[in-house]
């Protein structure tokens, strides 16, 4: 999920989190609603149940004080009419006919040792006349109790025997008779005055309420992410068009200007981790790192490193600027390798910037490679070097016809056997490491990534993912391996490619390495651009890019005599 | 890519200046030195400046160069190797001895493995003549073709699966396919000191677009080096071996 987010640009990003915050929003908001309008309905039953409540005990208050003595004036003192003299009968039958016409209210009068069977308390309720029994002063109970599968709101209320009860209720020797005849001698008698006689509770079931709560909350779940996702869209129009096209329009233009000219240029990031702003961030970077760089040596402050005065820039490499330079002792003109700040800062480049200069230092002297005249520090001195970065005169002067690649190639070819027969190779053999002089000389001025048989490689210990422009990268670089004087083979390939055709086989583009991968396989043979390439240089340029190491040429000197031939 | 591939010179300056011009002639694009320039010989000098004078050439270090640096010891050897050996260590120059110093035992190359006498263990110096080293060699090893020298004898060893192992000694001047299925070792014989009773120096060359191993025996006048020798003072039998090719 984390790589997912981090593939897609500014736009999906911004869309994606906002979806996110909108449904946490609407989750919120709803369970705020849900537990609000809970409590209230909770209230409200508890009202209701106490209402009820009350009222049956104000009807079996009028049964004890009014109908009951009324009856034993009108009967005998050993009459026992059930139907107006027990109060639990009559609030028992009222409350039957109630609930016919209020359907959801449950009342229930209950004891422990009742008249009537069917009307014993359960297990709750005996906990709950304990409950009472323990403190007099408790008089009234409500909550909500689980019975079975479902939850009630109970209000509950104690009832307790006064010596007008104990007539039906004390010994059974003294109860009217037919009271006897009913119910049996056995339950509802041998109370004192002041027992506990029974509960009265109202119960109402919550799965009503709730469920009407709970449709309430969804639907306002619902309401509000739709309404948010609208706002959404429209915002995401204006930030659209207010914001991000024009962003991505400056970032074209910074791209363009900067591309080659940062530390370790051409160094395309691996998949996945830039967009558009990350993208930006890294122009700015690179082109305030370029502005400052290049006013070294510029500016009316001369700058010196040892005896030479730095002159004007002439080329950035991979890890180091070539400055031109003079040697204020005896005004010789030279060149001068620095490297860049974050060079030195990083201790794996800086490790490669070690190696450059012991290779540049111990080499022999090859016409293609820019030969050093001392070392200042960290700092190289070379001859002095003319010309352009070979990159530009490519790109505007190819595709070159067969005989003026010739000249060319063979200097690359020779300085690559060079190179190689000493161990040394190069790994990022890009136009834009080569200068281009104006009598046809080239002369090789980086290395940035190179390796030497008789040193340790800093990037193969390392284990680090492949450095260089993976345009030129043969596919065993790119799939993580550090390569040969092979891999050297396909970059000249490519370079060859791109000479005779004027474009290069794959484009730089920002997508998975995977599809890199696979592009690496798949390219346009060079005889599609032009007809002027004949069969055999084609034939050789597909060998030198040959997918496989051991199907390419396997020494520069190969590819050369095979380039003279065709 | 044309590759020749010597060894053992010895501090023969006749046999290397007729190995030098011999092989310009040839078209060669890299040269590898399989060791034991000095040692024996009575020029030690002129033949190291002669080797480092080659263009786009790789030098490995042989056991008699080793001892004449005190790397190894020179009283390991035969009693007339050892004098050869004490009587060069004073010869040498400064910037010779630093050069010689400076040697690899061994350098890969693709996949081609150099060294002097075995490319396991170099400084074992082994003589990889038989089965029993070929064999080790192989299964020590990884790369397809290995070039050595040391035996002053050319051959070609060639694995041919895992229980036979074929040996051939290349007549003069013979061309040799090199099989690309199999791996191999190839001894390029010696410059300075050949002992098949052949006295003519030995080289190899390697070319790898044709897939071919090229033999050369070239006459030099072995007498002026026999004279020179016997003019240092070394032990006769290092002039009269000369004649005889042993």
């Amino acid at each position: 999920m984390k790589n997912y987010l981090e593939k897609v640009n500014l736009r999906a990003k911004f869309f994606v989190w906002s979806m996110i915050i909108i449904l946490a929003f609407g989750l919120v908001a709803s369970i705020l609603y849900y537990s609000h309008l809970k409590k209230i309905l909770m209230a409200e039953a508890f009202n209701k149940s106490e209402m009820v409540l009350q009222e049956v005990e104000a009807i079996r208050d009028y049964v004890k004080e009014i109908l009951r003595p009324r009856m034993y004036e009108l009967h005998s003192k050993e009459a026992f009419i059930l139907e107006a003299m027990s109060t639990t009968y009559v609030s028992l039958n009222i409350m039957k006919s109630f609930e016919g016409r209020m359907p959801g209210y449950l009342y229930r009068r209950v004891s422990q040792n009742p008249h009537n069977s069917e009307n014993r308390a359960d297990e709750f309720e005996e906990e709950m006349s304990d409950w009472f029994e323990a403190d007099r002063n408790r008089t009234f109970w409500q909550g909500v109790v689980k019975k079975g599968s479902e939850s009630f709101f109970v209000s509950m209320i104690p009832d307790y025997h006064e010596k007008g009860c104990l007539h039906c209720h004390g010994s059974p020797k003294d109860a009217p008779p037919s009271l006897i005849a009913k119910y049996g001698p056995v339950g509802g008698f041998r109370f004192v005055e002041g027992d506990l006689a029974g509960l009265n509770s109202v119960s109402i079931p919550v799965s009503r309420p709730l469920a009407l709560v709970t449709k309430v909350s969804v639907g306002i779940f619902i309401g509000t992410v739709f309404m948010m996702a609208l706002l959404l869209f429209v915002l995401n129009l204006l930030f659209g068009n207010l914001v991000i096209s024009r962003l991505t329009n400056i970032m074209g233009i910074l791209t363009k200007e900067t591309d080659d000219t940062g530390p370790a240029a051409g160094t395309d990031h691996l998949p996945g981790s830039q967009d558009e702003l990350d993208h930006l961030k890294e122009s700015f970077g690179d082109l305030t790192r370029y502005v400052s760089l290049a006013r070294k040596g510029s500016g009316p402050e001369p700058n010196f490193i040892g005896p030479y005065a730095v002159e004007a820039p002439l080329i950035a490499g991979t890890l180091s600027w070539l400055y031109k330079a003079r040697n204020t002792v005896n005004r010789e003109k030279v060149s001068i390798k620095i490297p860049f700040e974050d060079t030195m800062l990083n201790p794996l480049y800086a490790a490669c910037w070690q190696t450059e200069m012991k290779v540049l230092e111990k080499t022999d002297r090859h016409a293609n490679l820019i030969a050093v005249i001392a070392r200042e520090g960290d700092t190289l001195i070379a001859e002095a070097v003319d010309g352009q970065d070979m990159g530009t005169i490519i790109d505007r002067q190819a595709p070159y016809r067969g005989k003026e690649l010739l000249p060319l190639f063979h200097q690359l070819c020779d300085l690559l056997a060079h190179l190689h027969n000493m161990g040394i190779v190069h790994h990022d053999l890009r136009p834009q490491n080569f200068m281009f002089s104006g009598d046809g000389l080239i002369k090789l001025v980086d290395l940035g990534f190179a390796s030497w048989r008789e040193i340790p490689d800093a990037i193969f210990e390392s284990g680090i993912s492949p450095q260089g422009d993976f345009r030129y990268m043969a596919p065993e670089q790119m799939a993580g391996k550090r390569g040969d004087s092979r891999s050297d083979i396909y970059t000249l390939g490519v370079l060859l490619y791109q000479m005779c055709t004027g474009r290069l086989p794959f484009e730089k583009t920002r997508s998975a390495l995977k599809t890199r991968l696979r592009i690496k396989e798949n390219f346009k043979p060079p005889g599609a651009y032009s007809e002027e390439i004949s069969k055999e240089m084609e034939a050789v340029i597909l060998k030198a890019m040959a997918g496989d190491p051991e199907k390419r040429y396997q020494w520069a000197e190969d590819l050369m005599a095979d380039l003279e031939q065709s | 890519m044309r590759l020749a591939v010597f060894a053992d010179i010895h501090g023969n300056q006749e046999a290397l200046e007729a190995f030098i011009t011999d092989v310009s002639m040839r078209r060669i694009d890299r040269y590898m030195c399989l060791g034991d320039i000095v040692g024996y010989g009575a020029n030690p000098n002129e033949c190291i400046e002669l080797v480092r004078s080659l263009p786009r050439a790789n030098v490995i270090l042989g056991n008699h160069d080793a001892a004449a640096l005190w790397m190894t010891s020179p009283y390991s050897m035969t009693q007339d190797a050892t004098e050869a050996i004490l009587w060069t260590m004073e010869q040498l120059t400064p910037d010779n001895a630093n050069f010689l110093k400076n040697l690899n035992p061994t350098i890969k190359m693709g996949n081609m493995l150099f060294s002097h006498a075995n490319p396991y263990n170099p400084m074992a110096w082994r003589y990889v003549v038989d089965r029993k080293y070929a064999a080790r060699t192989f299964s020590r090893t990884g790369e397809k073709l290995l070039f050595v020298g040391h035996s002053h004898e050319p051959l070609m060893i060639t694995r041919n699966n895992f229980f036979k192992i074929s040996f051939r000694t290349p007549g003069e001047n013979a061309v040799a396919d090199v099989d690309n299925a199999k791996r191999q070792i190839v001894n390029c014989g010696s410059v300075g000191q050949p002992r098949d009773r052949n006295p003519k120096a030995s080289y190899l060359i390697y070319d790898t677009r044709e897939d071919k191993f090229e033999f050369y025996r070239l006459a030099y006048n072995y007498r002026k080096t026999a004279d020179k020798i016997s003019a240092a003072g070394l032990p006769r039998f290092l002039s009269s071996r000369l004649s005889k090719g042993i």
